[in-house]
């Protein structure tokens, strides 16, 4: 790119030149200046005027405001022939504007792909057990779990009735041996994994103002139904003041436990959480390949039957395979217990009332004015959070799209100069 | 309603009837008064880029209607509202010039019907023809310059808005356009 050039004589020939244009004369006693500005006024006067006619039709359209002419095109409709059908709305509408689209598209991308953050996005990396559990160690079916003793208990002061979300009898159990899996969004084995079992379970204390408790309570419940878990039993206790706490078991797919405990800890103020995982893979292996030899036996002990050569010898594979079944009937209930204690993790949330709302327990600095701007902070802190994800995606799409734009604009000028030749 | 009359800074006489007030809306009326202070510059700026007076026409009419439907996009920080409606008018006729892929040259040009006849001026007419000859020695992008700054009487500034340049640059293109022309009409050979 060349510099401009900025020398003295050429600031004074515009400057005659400006001259000269604005007085319509020749004003400098400089023989080159007073050239440029005869020149000046030579190509002023090549300008071309307009005609009266054309002065006077395009000034009544400026009166006028430029009428659009009614040209309503209609669309095209290539199988429909539909002559009377009128469609005045339609083919008044315009295509929006490309930025406008592309504003539009944008931010619809960013949203989604926010919302889809916000969602399955679980921040914190997957643990062992998690992963394990993502891999794939696991039985051949999906099926919903059933909840052992799925029966709830409610307390009212020192009785306690029962309520609960118990799962469903839809959801219960369908065949013995089969340990239930959990939905964790891939299917099948991986081959050459490592395959590890770990049992998983979780506790969490939260606290609530009494009034709010009932609340909490059922968003336990539907979180733990987002999560595609179930509760296995839960007790709310009530006395004079009303709800005072209640305890929840929870069963949560293993690989969203820990999206599902950050949740609950937003449902109320948490006072003590702890996790803990035990390895339970030699357990679960040893069962299984036990597993397998009785049904080996069993199968080698039917074909023995079939052979047998008297009835003494039939009669004695016979009670060798009724041990056998009791064998296998042990086995396969060890196998899916370990299955359902490695699939889902067990989930204790106790819940109490905070001091002086009905309550219990340890004094609550998060009550009065303290709490609600504690609260009002958390709030803020969320709405931060939301507003760097969207940002997050918004930003790099706004850079491109506007980098779009200004290339299109680019491109679009140099096309249109390219007829200047 | 009546007219006014206004003289146009050059040779030639320009008559220019004044638009009346709109009493609707006083967008429009200062949409009207800038149609009123750029129409006869536009024109001649369109005119001596398309060469042919129903184009020039066509594509003045068609810029000032999308001045005026775009109107509320002008922002005052992006440059005047002279510059701006030159940028809609030079956007027109290339789009015009693209469509109809003329490249027009002086020589092409139709008789100007406002121009005074030989045998009034003989020594005027002359140095038109002089000064003809050398602006078709200059290419269609000096051209435009020159069609900018003396038809259309932009300044530096305006003129740097429309082209998509900077100031000092379009001083100095200007500059190096106006002694390239100079120098042609010394030498018209």
């Amino acid at each position: 790119m060349t510099q401009p050039e900025h020398t003295p004589t050429m600031h004074a020939e515009l400057r005659a030149i400006d001259e000269a244009l604005a007085t319509g004369t020749i004003t400098s006693e400089d023989a080159l200046e007073r050239e440029l500005q005869e020149l000046t006024l030579a190509l002023q006067a090549e300008g071309r005027k307009p005609s009266r006619e054309f002065g006077a039709d395009l000034r009544t359209r400026v009166q006028a405001g430029f009428p659009r002419e009614r040209r309503l095109r209609r669309p095209h409709l290539p199988s429909l022939h539909l002559p009377s059908l009128r469609l005045p709305l339609l083919w008044k509408l315009r295509r929006p504007p490309l930025p406008v689209m592309g504003g539009v598209a944008s931010a619809l991308v960013a949203i989604a792909i926010a919302v889809s953050l916000s969602d399955g996005g679980d921040p914190s990396p997957p643990s062992d057990g998690d992963a394990a559990s993502e891999r794939g160690v696991i039985g051949p079916e999906g099926e919903r779990p059933s909840a052992p003793g799925g029966a709830g208990e409610r307390q009212s002061g020192k009785a306690a009735d029962t309520a609960a979300s118990a799962p469903e009898p839809a959801q219960r159990m369908q065949a013995p041996d089969i340990a239930p899996e959990p939905p964790t969004g891939r299917t099948g084995f991986a081959p050459g994994a490592r395959e590890r079992r770990i049992e998983r379970s979780a506790s969490l204390t939260l606290a609530a103002p009494g009034d709010r408790l009932d609340r909490v309570a059922e968003g336990i419940v539907r979180l733990t139904d987002r999560h595609e878990g179930f509760v296995l039993r839960s007790a709310l206790s009530t006395g004079d003041e009303g709800t005072t706490g209640g305890d929840f078991e929870l069963r949560i797919p293993a690989p969203r436990l820990q999206r599902a405990i950050t949740e609950l800890s937003k449902l109320a103020d948490v006072r003590t959480r702890t996790q803990s995982g035990q390895d339970v893979t030699p357990e679960f292996v040893s069962a299984q390949e036990r597993l397998e030899g009785a049904r080996a036996e069993r199968r080698s002990l039917l074909r023995r039957l079939e052979r047998a050569p008297n009835d003494a010898a039939a009669e004695a594979i016979r009670r060798r395979l009724d041990l056998n079944a009791g064998e296998v009937r042990g086995l396969r209930g060890r196998v899916r217990d370990l299955r359902m204690r490695t699939n889902y993790a067990n989930v204790t949330v106790t819940l109490q009332a905070r001091d002086g709302d009905g309550g219990s327990t340890s004094p609550d600095p998060g009550d009065g004015l303290g709490g609600a701007v504690k609260d009002a902070l958390e709030s803020l802190s969320d709405s931060v959070e939301i507003a760097i994800r969207v940002l997050g995606v918004i930003l790099p799409l706004g850079l491109l799209t506007g980098a779009a734009v200004l290339g299109t604009r680019a491109v679009r000028r140099r096309r249109r100069e390219a007829a200047l030749g | 309603m009546e007219s006014a009359r206004r003289r146009s800074r050059g040779v030639n006489e320009t008559i220019v009837e004044a638009v009346p007030t709109l009493a609707h809306s006083s967008e429009s009326e200062t949409f009207a008064s800038l149609y009123e202070r750029t129409f006869p510059r536009v024109y001649a700026y369109v005119a001596s880029l398309v060469r042919d007076r129903a184009v020039a026409e066509d594509v003045t009419s068609q810029a000032f209607e999308r001045a005026y439907r775009r109107r509320r996009t002008y922002r005052a920080g992006r440059g005047t509202r002279e510059a701006w409606v030159f940028g809609i008018a030079r956007n027109a006729a290339l789009d015009e010039l693209r469509r109809r892929r003329r490249r027009a040259t002086l020589e092409a040009d139709p008789e100007d019907l406002s121009a005074p006849s030989p045998g009034d001026l003989a020594e005027l007419s002359l140095r038109r023809e002089t000064v003809r000859s050398a602006l078709g020695t200059l290419e269609d992008r000096e051209r435009e310059l020159v069609a900018l700054k003396f038809m259309g009487g932009l300044s530096n500034a305006e003129i740097a808005r429309v082209l998509g340049l900077s100031e000092s640059n379009a001083g100095t293109k200007l500059h190096r356009t106006i002694t390239k022309l100079r120098e042609a009409c010394h030498d018209p050979a």
